[in-house]
């Protein structure tokens, strides 16, 4: 069972400029103290077949050259999940042990694929006239409204780019209650799509987390756009306050951040506006 | 016993095998062009020259008398195919019309083949779209085939359309176009509101069916219902559970009291309890019942409770039931009277627990489509599996639908249906946990599964128990439900899934695939392996444009491919586009997406008669 394609046709690699290498490569690189680390499903030893397979499909996938570096977002996700979903499964307890809120990935647009209509039965209090759908000023929105659990709460997913990473991510403002938790989110979304770059750039590209978003003593920081156009630094006025007049995110260079947060109102000026 | 086409709104809902486009015909007749794709290319050179002769007369007479009866879409695909005199009496006995993609061929295209049609079935918007992968304003605007079709056919009896944006407007002019109009189904639909409603309810005269299902409809806080004409209707079918607005409670039951054909009533959630018994008693020839909220308002009227029992008792002709929507369990054991007569009932609405419900489905022997919460858990599955030894089709939707979500059904209560439901045909099944046992257990007691859609709610989560990709249990699924038209694959798989569904999977139609697989090879299996893939819908999964070539062979023999968040190139779509004149590519991104320049957010791409659209957006890009 050989899934290697010799059989590309040579138009392809014309047609790809400088295809990067296969993020999943760099995984093989990791020690084996960190894998001994992650909490994995099964006996001991059970995981070997998948990371056999996904050591012949990496070169598959080399053969190939992808270049675009979304799987790369897929893979983090995969980490992650077998990190922290490892929590989900105590076969045969009734009290399974429920992962505390910051270590679940943020939650994904569509998914499980569920229409609006049906997400807002676990609402305890329904009454007959509170109810939270179609509304008269909604007739265009075709989702009805991302609604999460909590009803009365649409989901709000705002853009965020981190610099030197060329794709950007979407993050669920609602699903958090604190900057902490979300320059955690940060990290789990950028750490492994960081680490890539890195690599291709011909640095390291182990993954190292991303720390210090709010204080400004990490490499990067945590910064945003407000509804009024302005830059900022994340982490200054009550969170509420932040997550409505937020409109986009961005983790920029610590180095750089007197250049980032130009025109106008500097940070100082807000806080006596506010 | 037929079951009601609308009950089964999610699912696909074409049977018949897989036809080739009807209409690409029209394109191989018009146009005289072959694409790319197999279709065999019949003589057409007899009769070509002598249309005009007396025998030929008779004989197309002859051919209209007997083409009337066909039925099938497929058949008449194939009779159209014949030569071009049967080509041109098919198209004039047609009268029923499937249009799987709306933007696969323009109105006009439809009108100028088809010359009495009185029944048109349209789908516009893909399925994924129903989860927020698509921004608002897309399309598949209803507007330019109704006034179409109203200079076109006035006659026009049926409209049913799934997934389209209708408007208001939309609305009132099939209203006023289509004097003998009879039965209007919106399915998934968004865009207008209860005053487009009232008039089709106030000037269609000729009413039979008002159907709405799971479409948003806005509460323009109009009262439709006393919209309807006074006097006897014609109604035998009004469903309006899915509008979210108060209706005026003793217009309606003066309406049900003068329709005395109606079969089918479903009502909403701002209909009570009392509201409901009322109306059963002036209406015991229901056979079909969506009962509402199920429940009362704090203070009951009357001292005295009415006896819920004896209405239902006393609607002997109940079949299907649904509604619950607020569901106050204390009145639940109230439907017992027809539990034994069910054919279907939907509990998907309603919170209900072991204990409530095992009573209830222990009298439902004859239950063949059952709907439900997973709050049942498995041991209410498990009664399930006892009790309905006839269902055909099974789903249970998560109460909590979240991926860290508690998770009440496991492979226990999939394993427990199998061996209960032999018979089983088509299952929906959320879950948190599964194993690869209890699926393949499934492939090997239920041969007869034409759908099999598994969602196991956590992203690549394995089988719980031996840690291991679901790769086997899904292989299994193709391996052994040789009628398999439809899978919704989930959980950790890789490329060796794909490699299953490839080999095996030969009457696959529609493929739904989300974080799946490990690389192009993956996708390339399917393509290159599935002969009847016709709607193939994949999410977040690592295929890129290597596999997107894969399939260029496929593409005008498919009906859509969606692919969002996959490694798509724009340079590689628009290879793909060039390529396939007939392929209409869209790329379809969100508002700034000048970030990621090449990368392809959503790519959603169909075959078309007419060329790309004209109501193009401005998030989507026609490559």
């Amino acid at each position: 069972m050989d899934p290697r394609n010799r059989e590309i046709c040579p138009k392809l690699l014309d047609l790809i400029p400088q295809g990067r290498k296969w993020y999943q490569e760099e995984k093989i690189n990791n020690t084996d103290q960190e894998k001994k680390l992650e909490l994995r499903l099964g006996p001991p030893g059970g995981d070997e077949d998948q990371s056999t397979m996904k050591k012949i499909n990496i070169e598959t996938r080399n053969n190939m050259k992808q270049q675009q570096q979304q799987n790369i977002k897929k893979e983090s996700e995969d980490k992650s999940f077998h990190c922290f979903n490892g929590n989900h499964f105590a076969p045969s307890n009734k009290t399974t042990y429920v992962p505390q809120k910051r270590t679940a990935p943020g939650p994904v647009v569509g998914w499980p694929p569920v229409r609006s209509f049906r997400k807002n039965l676990a609402s305890t209090s329904s009454s007959k006239l509170g109810n939270e759908s179609s509304h008269g000023d909604q007739i265009n929105k075709s989702d009805g409204g991302e609604k999460q659990v909590e009803p009365k709460k649409e989901g709000m997913f705002v853009k965020i780019n981190m610099d030197s990473v060329p794709i950007g991510r979407k993050v669920d403002l609602n699903a958090y209650n604190s900057y902490e938790q979300l320059s955690f989110a940060v990290d789990k979304l950028f750490r492994g799509l960081l680490a890539a770059q890195r690599d291709i750039s011909g640095g390291e590209g182990e993954e190292k987390p991303i720390i210090g978003l709010l204080d400004g003593k990490g490499e990067f920081t945590l910064t945003y756009e407000d509804n009024e156009g302005d830059k900022m630094l994340v982490g200054d006025v009550p969170w509420q306050m932040f997550v409505s007049s937020v409109k986009r995110l961005r983790v920029i260079k610590s180095s750089e951040i007197s250049s980032s947060l130009t025109f106008g109102c500097s940070k100082q000026e807000k806080k006596i506006r506010h | 016993m037929t079951q009601d086409r609308t009950e089964m709104s999610e699912d696909d809902d074409d049977n018949s095998q897989s036809p080739p486009l009807d209409l690409r015909s029209a394109a191989i007749a018009d146009h005289c062009s072959s694409s790319s794709s197999s279709t065999p290319n019949k003589s057409r050179n007899c009769m070509a020259l002598n249309s005009q002769t007396f025998p030929d007369h008779v004989l197309e007479n002859v051919l209209e008398n007997v083409l009337q009866f066909l039925d099938s879409r497929c058949d008449r695909n194939a009779a159209s195919l014949v030569c071009k005199s049967w080509w041109r009496v098919e198209a004039l006995t047609r009268s029923e019309v499937f249009i799987g993609n709306c933007y696969a061929l323009s109105p006009t295209r439809l009108t100028q083949r088809f010359k009495r049609v009185k029944s048109l079935l349209l789908k516009g918007k893909p399925r994924f779209a129903d989860f927020n992968l698509m921004p608002p304003d897309w399309g598949a605007n209803f507007a330019p085939w109704v006034s179409t079709m109203a200079k076109a056919y006035p006659w026009l009896e049926k409209v049913d359309l799934k997934r389209m944006f209708v408007t208001d407007d939309d609305l009132a002019l099939l209203a006023d176009s289509f004097p003998g109009f009879k039965e209007l189904i919106l399915v998934c639909c968004e865009g207008f509101g209860t005053s487009g409603i009232a008039i089709v309810a106030n000037k269609c005269r000729k009413l039979k069916v008002l159907d709405l299902i799971e479409s948003e409809v806005t509460d323009d806080e109009v009262d439709w219902i006393s919209c309807f004409p006074e006097g006897v209707t014609s109604l035998e079918s009004l469903a309006f559970d899915c509008v979210e607005a108060p209706i005026n409670f003793e217009a309606l039951e003066g309406l049900v009291g003068r329709s005395p054909f109606l079969k089918k009533l479903r009502l909403n959630r701002l209909v009570s309890l009392e509201e409901l018994h009322r109306l059963l008693l002036g209406a015991p020839q229901l056979t079909s019942l969506g009962t509402g909220s199920f429940s009362h308002d704090n203070a009951p009227q009357s001292e005295q409770e009415p006896d819920y029992a004896a209405a239902f008792r006393a609607c002997k002709s109940v079949v299907c039931l649904s509604g619950f929507r607020d569901l106050m369990p204390e009145y639940l054991p109230s439907i017992l009277p027809v539990c034994s007569n069910l054919t279907s009932l939907n509990f998907s609405y309603a919170n209900i627990s072991p204990d409530m419900f095992k009573p209830i489905i222990h009298n439902c022997h004859r239950l063949q489509v059952f709907w439900a919460l997973d709050s049942i858990c498995d041991e209410g599955l498990q009664a399930v599996a006892a009790t309905c030894k006839e269902l055909r089709e099974l789903r249970i939707f998560p109460f909590d639908p979240r991926e860290e979500s508690e998770g009440p059904v496991s492979e226990l209560g999939l394993q427990a249906i199998s061996e209960g439901c032999r018979n089983l045909e088509s299952i929906l099944y959320f879950c948190q946990r599964m194993t690869n046992a209890a699926v393949i257990a499934m492939s090997e007691n239920c041969p007869e599964l034409t759908v099999f859609r598994l969602c196991i709610m956590g992203r690549h989560r394995p089988d719980h128990v031996t840690g291991k990709p679901m790769d086997e249990g899904f292989g299994a699924i193709v391996k052994n439900c040789k009628k398999l038209t439809r899978l919704a694959i989930s959980g950790l798989l890789t490329d060796q899934a794909f490699r299953y569904m490839g080999e095996h999977g030969k009457l696959i139609r529609t493929l739904s695939v989300a974080f799946a697989g490990d690389s192009d090879m993956a996708l390339r299996h399917v393509l290159e392996g599935c002969p009847r893939l016709q709607k193939l819908e994949i999410r977040d999964s690592p295929f890129g444009d290597v596999a997107l070539r894969c399939g260029m062979h496929r593409y005008y023999n498919m009906r859509f491919v969606w692919m969002s968040a996959c490694p798509l190139s724009k340079g590689c779509c628009k290879d793909v586009a060039r390529a396939m004149p007939n392929l209409v590519v869209e790329v379809i991104g969100s508002d700034d997406d000048d970030d990621n320049r090449d990368y392809v957010e959503t790519l959603y791409m169909y075959r078309s008669l007419d060329g790309p659209r004209n109501d193009v957006p401005k998030f989507v890009t026609i490559l």
